[in-house]
């Protein structure tokens, strides 16, 4: 039986502390240990982005990430994403845009997406490239990237964490 | 599902480190992980303890006199959007921008991408190109070595057992009055992000004013069992303006500075063909400097 490890993070506002096996992987202890199961697996093998959070407000593929590594620092999922009751506005821009079909993809879509707008202005390039991490076999990304394009960005500042 | 190791380690100083890698020969570092986690994932590397890296204050660029200094805990993201590396090392910068897709890049760090010693890895060539030095220690001291040392076979670099690379160094090239450097880097894969590199080339060359190439370096990925310097272009190109006879010549010389193989990715014929096509096009973009 191998010995646990203590986590202590900042999860989406709040800390936490976790005594997790030492080869534990952040998304696991974020679904099944902390229950935020909003977080998706696709490929587990940092592919397909359907995992990614922000861990000190870069997004990052959680399948990758030692949960031991997250020990002191600050992750939010896409449960964090939202203030009080409202969406993300990159969240709501997915939905007025049909950036969201079966919706497996979506929460790693909309915490890369938030993590883009965070990061500034940037051209149409500049966000395929930014969004090129996250593979979703629905919409061909069209319908996401127009709705990264028209997220206002004056709302865009809270998206960092 | 959990990876299988027995224990991780979390030093908080590089000495610590150090002293744990000495006393445990089968503990293996972990920085970024979007490496191993994968070959530990899958079966392809067994490792009973991690020691991570991530405490050690190994992450940072700093700009000194003579040179750039790159903490091997540093950010693929980080160096990408380095005014400095921007500017003196373009290649460099371009080829971490390439590394997987942006949240790898957020992730996995210089160091990890180097000691993975992947014949495909992005920033190798960059950095074969820069005439980098790797600084790296252990608990019986110092020392440095190039980066063309540094790669011995496919998943094997020089690198002794408790060992460990802490920084990168890429000293500064002066540019005489009148000469500008140009150097790029470019690599085919499938998709333009988060693929895997099917040929990849880094190109650096001091350009004179009458279009003559000086100090020229380049160096491919995915075409031997090692990120290779092609020494025999180098030679054919340098102190000669790249126009069609030089750059034909340079294209046969290319044959004989790379060995590639058929693999999953791609067959050796069109690895032959596509590093031809990527020295072409930076010879050209070097000619109309």
């Amino acid at each position: 039986m191998p010995e646990r490890v203590t986590v202590d993070l900042t999860l989406n506002g709040a800390n936490r502390t976790f005594e997790v096996a030492p080869g534990r992987r952040l998304l696991d202890l974020l679904r099944e240990d902390a229950g935020l199961t909003g977080t998706k697996e696709g490929c587990g093998a940092g592919e397909c982005g359907a995992c990614v959070v922000l861990l000190d407000g870069a997004p990052v593929t959680s399948c990758l990430v030692l949960a031991a590594s997250a020990d002191g620092h600050e992750v939010v999922t896409v449960e964090g994403l939202q203030r009080s009751s409202s969406l993300h506005p990159f969240q709501e821009a997915l939905v007025a845009h049909g950036g969201v079909q079966c919706g497996f993809c979506t929460p790693g879509l909309a915490v890369t997406g938030a993590a883009a707008l965070a990061r500034g202005p940037s051209d149409a390039d500049e966000r395929a490239r930014l969004l090129a991490g996250n593979l979703c076999r629905c919409t061909g990304y069209l319908k996401v990237l127009e709705a990264l394009e028209r997220t206002p960005s004056e709302e865009a500042d809270h998206a960092s964490p | 599902m959990d990876v299988p190791v027995q224990q991780v380690i979390r030093p908080t100083t590089v000495a610590e480190a150090l002293a744990v890698l000495a006393a445990q020969p089968d503990a293996r570092p972990i920085a970024g992980g979007t490496d191993l986690m994968v070959q530990l994932r899958d079966g392809r590397r067994r490792v009973s303890c991690l020691v991570d890296l991530g405490n050690l204050g190994l992450a940072g660029i700093r700009q000194l006199d003579d040179g750039v200094e790159i903490g091997a805990a540093t950010k693929m993201d980080s160096i990408a959007a380095d005014g400095g590396v921007r500017r003196h090392f373009p290649a460099l910068a371009a080829a971490a921008g390439t590394v997987g897709a942006w949240p790898i890049q957020c992730r996995a760090t210089l160091g990890g991408n180097l000691v993975n010693a992947s014949p495909a890895a992005d920033t190798a060539p960059a950095l074969l190109v820069a005439g980098a030095w790797l600084t790296v220690v252990s608990t019986a001291g110092t020392r440095r070595l190039g980066v063309e040392e540094f790669f011995v076979g496919p998943a094997r670099s020089a690198l002794m057992p408790g060992e460990l690379l802490v920084s990168v160094f890429l000293p500064l090239t002066r540019i005489p009055l009148g000469c500008r450097l140009v150097e790029r880097f470019v690599k085919t894969g499938p998709r333009r992000e988060q693929a895997i590199s099917v040929v990849s080339l880094a190109g650096r060359a001091v350009v004179r004013a009458d279009g003559g190439l000086e100090a020229v370096r380049l160096a491919l990925g995915s075409v031997a069992p090692t990120p290779v310097r092609a020494r025999r272009v180098e030679a054919v190109v340098t102190g000669r303006r790249p126009d069609a006879v030089a750059r034909r010549e340079a294209v046969q010389a290319l044959g004989h500075d790379i060995a590639p193989i058929d693999d999953v990715r791609a067959t050796a014929s069109y690895r032959r063909i596509a590093a031809a096509v990527l020295l072409d096009r930076f010879l050209q973009e070097a000619s109309r400097a």
